[in-house]
């Protein structure tokens, strides 16, 4: 159940994991300290699933080369600028694509959790060029109830999913402060789940969290201790993003050789596998 | 750009008033990603011209965030020192409904003509120019009671004929109904614009103080209708003003100005 990051990584994500979930949304709760790890073992995997709005720990993994496609509906970094990995990965064509938008991941991801075999979206949705742009995700089938035609998207049951909470019990169960986005969402869906969190849980502080910050523990199958691991992005509850920390990684991954001063200087470099 | 408007006040601080004046007591607003100028806005309208209207500040999922003090990141933790706070998953669950969002801001790379907004690819979809972030919820913006447009650049690259891409939907030029009200409101650093409502294409409405139409079309890769008399936007009040900068004492709305 605990774990470090590297026995982590090593036992519960094996190269060519299908599908793999990063949680946090913008420069907010990034599990960062597990994506470096990924990064340092350099452990590639077929398809990373975002939150409806990814930040650095895609940006980082893209940039790595790990990731073959991706399927998000937002990776940048909001007012500090777009994502220069994402960016350069997309447009040479090294990576591709899958267009999703947030109601295609969150009700996406709602029938993961549920069993449902897809989801069916709201009208208006379609004249959008997300489903367009992405037709092995979405189809137009016929309503049965109405006879109206109906766009629906594919259910996501990520093999892995990795995301950060605050603390953990000694059971596995996790509680979130602050906002928690749609990481517990995505924890629900997936197969295997690793958490990263600030600390352990003192006696009874459960007791006093609302139903919906908390996951269980049986919903949980690693949590790894990282005390800052989010930085430089956000941990709510604990500390805010380091605004200068991801200035300087948009400055170095505007280039490639960049990136690879950057994955260095940040303890990532692939030697230290070996070590 | 630079921008010809007199200096006792910044253009995020004009744009912050003029989409105040936009929104009704008593209606719900949402808003995404780097949205500090819409969020100002709806407070700065709480405070003044619409008591009681609601906002969701993006991702967040605040529910009226006091914004003590404004913030850049619209997931950044301060804004939950608010009226109430909804679960992501259930500001997107709701966002389906149709008849609950009176009003959606929305923005983008490529802005059109018919107020389609891109923020996906630029260029062609595989290999595109510039690949944008991507639109979020930009989708819902069909289902809005109306959609409020807001580009902090006006220039040709900006807004244009049509987008490589629709993120947000504007009103359809071919077959498919909007089931929403469609674009209302476009406020850029020049002007706004409205949307006619026989042909739905963009028109002029107001120029900022000391902006001269030449400057607007010249910037604007489409051809805005130009109604025969073009009012000037109003100035922000001393009092909005005030507001705005006790809500904003970091300047996030004066630094590009």
């Amino acid at each position: 159940m605990f774990l470090s990051s590297t026995e982590a990584i090593d036992r519960l994500v094996p190269e060519g994991t299908g599908l793999l979930a990063v949680g946090g949304m913008h420069m907010h709760n990034n599990p960062m300290e597990l994506v470096r790890e990924l990064v340092r073992r350099r452990r590639g995997f077929r398809r990373l699933l975002t939150s409806p709005s990814a930040s650095l720990a895609a940006d980082l993994l893209i940039g790595a080369g790990l990731v073959e496609e991706v399927a998000t509906s937002y990776i940048g970094f909001e007012h500090l600028g777009l994502a220069p990995a994402y960016r350069r990965a997309a447009e040479s064509g090294a990576i591709n694509v899958l267009e999703l938008c947030e109601a295609a991941i969150v009700h996406g991801l709602y029938a993961g959790a549920g069993g449902l075999p897809f989801t069916a979206l709201p009208a208006g949705l379609e004249l959008s060029d997300v489903s367009t742009a992405n037709p092995e995700h979405f189809h137009t089938i016929t309503d049965p109830f109405t006879r109206e035609r109906v766009l629906v998207a594919a259910s996501l049951r990520p093999d892995v999913a990795l995301i950060h909470a605050h603390a953990a019990d000694e059971g596995g169960t996790v509680y979130f402060a602050g906002a928690h986005f749609t990481d517990r969402l995505m924890a629900m869906a997936a197969k295997t789940v690793i958490v990263q969190v600030e600390r352990m849980a003192e006696a009874g502080e459960f007791a006093a969290q609302p139903a919906d910050s908390v996951l269980p523990g049986f919903l949980v199958t690693a949590v790894v201790v990282a005390p800052r691991g989010c930085l430089p992005t956000a941990s709510h509850g604990a500390y805010g993003y380091d605004e200068p920390g991801l200035r300087a990684y948009l400055k170095l991954a505007r280039t490639p050789e960049g990136f690879t001063e950057y994955v260095q200087v940040n303890g990532m470099a692939p030697a230290e596998v070996t070590a | 750009m630079s921008i010809a408007v007199k200096a006792e006040y910044s253009t995020g601080e004009l744009m912050a008033a003029v989409m105040a004046r936009h929104l009704r007591p008593g209606e719900v607003a949402i808003m995404g990603a780097v949205s500090a100028l819409p969020q100002a806005a709806c407070r700065l309208a709480q405070l003044t011209t619409a008591p009681g209207l609601w906002f969701i500040a993006g991702g967040s999922g605040a529910v009226n965030p006091h914004l003590d003090p404004l913030v850049a990141s619209s997931c950044d933790e301060r804004l939950l020192d608010a009226d109430a706070v909804m679960t992501l998953p259930d500001v997107i669950l709701v966002e389906g409904r149709g008849d609950l969002i009176d009003v959606f801001f929305a923005g983008g790379l490529q802005i059109d003509a018919h107020g389609n907004c891109n923020l996906g690819p630029v260029g062609p979809w595989r290999h595109p120019t510039l690949r944008g972030p991507g639109g979020v919820g930009l989708p819902f913006v069909s289902r809005a009671g109306r959609v409020v447009i807001y580009s902090m650049s006006h220039d040709r690259r900006t807004f244009v004929q049509r987008v490589d891409f629709v993120s947000g939907p504007g009103f359809p030029v071919g077959p498919g109904a909007l089931p929403g009200g469609g674009p209302s409101l476009i406020v850029t650093p020049l002007c706004t614009m409205d949307f006619d409502p026989e042909t739905h294409l963009a028109r002029l409405a107001t120029l900022h103080p000391g902006v001269t139409l030449d400057q607007v079309l010249e910037s604007t890769g489409f051809a805005p209708i130009v109604p025969p008399k073009l009012e000037t936007t109003p100035a922000p009040t001393p009092d909005q003003l005030a507001i705005l900068r006790r809500l904003d004492p970091t300047g996030l709305l004066r630094g590009g100005a």
